[in-house]
């Protein structure tokens, strides 16, 4: 199934992406963000959510896995 | 950035820090060495051993340092179990920290039975219950003094006299107390007691054992003939003095401490129930000062320590991601805190840097989280 952006229409988002989007915006999430409307959305960097998706793979979260 | 995790850890205390710092780069000889080099070292330590003791109303022979909490608590239900090679059982709580309950499942390994007593809504231990459960089998028994989840405080008066009424020996795992709330080992008349300097603003890293004289323990660790020869090792100077330094400091202001985070936490519920979100507090009002231990219904306590987290705020939460799925705290199991609301832990836990400033933006910070959570358009309610 393809997923595009809910704001920017962004194509295609990758399972991190939608990862990402579950972490922070809930686990029942239905539509996403692409990185830079969600860091946008938060009131945060790509950066800053970069490193948060890192420290969620090294905890073994199977979302990112 | 906002620090409100503080029964994780806490800031060393400034003078606790200055204090060690002298055995680190000028007295560093070893304590156990009979040159004149060593005596600061020495006096240090037993400097030290009297403030600690002091604190806890303990005689200053009563203190054993070790590594920190887990290994106090280690030391006691091991070194109180294995003792005789009978094996007699343990009585422990289903709340205690995994430092007591990992280690009751390593005895019950070896064949020491071990028996888990429930709590109330609370988290608290009821005392009748101890008193049905315990019997001329029962070796130990190990409660500890206040949680670190939800802060309740145990009646641990009452139960260390039934434990002493039946024979048996009382140890607390005081860990989140010691430097909170007042302490006084001979009116609890408790037998052993656990202490981390971390947690009272003191380093990592190192703690105590408090054990009563006359208690027999097994030595922890063999070796040399450190801490009254049952605990062996070098003496980790630096961490000893500036845990003393931080415990006297933490009890010399520990009655304003206590009103001032109890102000704290009431403003901060205030200012969530004013914002009408729907939340049930756990543990009591009563418990520790500072500790704040929140569900929220319908919400994610993981999905809140990340959206704070990304504006500063550092908490913790009683719900983590396990992999595959969400696991619920074993206190927040063991004290019945509802299906829809059990998700949605948070833990607080204010320290004496934490300002009302704080507790403001973390109320406010919590309504807008909760609120656009609720209101998004694109998210299912949580299944049930």
């Amino acid at each position: 199934m393809k997923i595009n952006c809910i704001s920017c229409d962004k194509k295609d988002m990758d399972k991190t992406v939608i990862g990402i989007n579950k972490k922070l915006l809930g686990e029942n999430v239905k539509s996403f963000y692409c990185m830079e409307c969600l860091a946008g959305y938060l009131d945060t960097t790509v950066d800053e959510l970069l490193e948060k998706i890192e420290e969620f793979k090294e905890e073994g979260c199977a979302l990112f896995l | 950035m906002i620090y409100a995790d503080n029964a994780a850890t806490s800031r060393m205390d400034n003078e606790a820090f200055e204090a060690m710092m002298p055995f680190l780069l000028e007295d560093f000889g070893n304590a156990a060495q009979s040159y004149s080099f060593s005596r600061a070292g020495k006096k240090a330590i037993k400097q030290a051993r009297l403030t600690i003791a002091e604190c806890i109303g303990a005689l200053p022979e009563e203190i054993y340092f070790t590594s920190g909490g887990t290994e106090s608590d280690n030391w006691a239900v091991k070194g109180s179990t294995l003792l005789s090679g009978e094996l007699r059982e343990t009585i422990t709580s289903e709340i205690e920290h995994h430092a007591i309950l990992n280690t009751c499942q390593t005895i019950e390994r070896l064949g020491f039975p071990v028996i888990y007593l429930p709590v109330d809504r609370l988290g608290v231990v009821k005392p009748s219950l101890l008193r049905d459960k315990i019997s001329s089998k029962t070796k130990l028994v190990s409660i500890m003094l206040a949680n670190n989840e939800i802060g309740t405080v145990q009646p641990i008066q009452e139960l260390c006299s039934i434990a002493h009424e039946n024979g048996c020996l009382f140890h607390t795992d005081a860990v989140q107390a010691v430097g909170h709330i007042e302490i006084d080992v001979k009116k609890l008349k408790v037998d052993m007691l656990s202490a981390s300097a971390h947690k009272f603003n003191g380093p990592k890293g190192i703690g105590f054992l408090y054990i009563k004289k006359g208690t027999n323990l097994l030595p922890y660790l063999d070796g040399g003939a450190q801490e009254f020869g049952i605990r062996a090792g070098t003496e980790n100077i630096a961490f000893i003095v500036a845990m003393a330094v931080a415990l006297r400091n933490n009890v010399k202001h520990i009655n304003h401490s206590f009103i001032e985070l109890k102000k704290l936490e009431n403003i901060l519920i205030s200012e969530l129930s004013k914002a009408k979100i729907d939340f049930i507090r756990n543990g009591s009002s009563l418990g520790l000062p500072g500790n704040i231990n929140l569900s929220f219904r319908d919400v994610e306590g993981e999905m809140l320590l990340h959206r704070l987290d990304l504006l500063g705020i550092c908490v913790s939460t009683g719900s983590a991601c396990n992999s595959k799925k969400t696991q619920i705290s074993h206190v927040i199991k063991a004290i019945g805190v509802p299906a829809d609301y059990e998700k949605g832990t948070l833990r607080i836990s204010l320290g004496k840097d934490n300002s009302e400033h704080d507790v403001l933006r973390i109320a406010n910070e919590l309504t807008r989280i909760i609120d656009s959570f609720k209101n998004t358009v694109f998210v299912d309610k949580i299944n049930k």
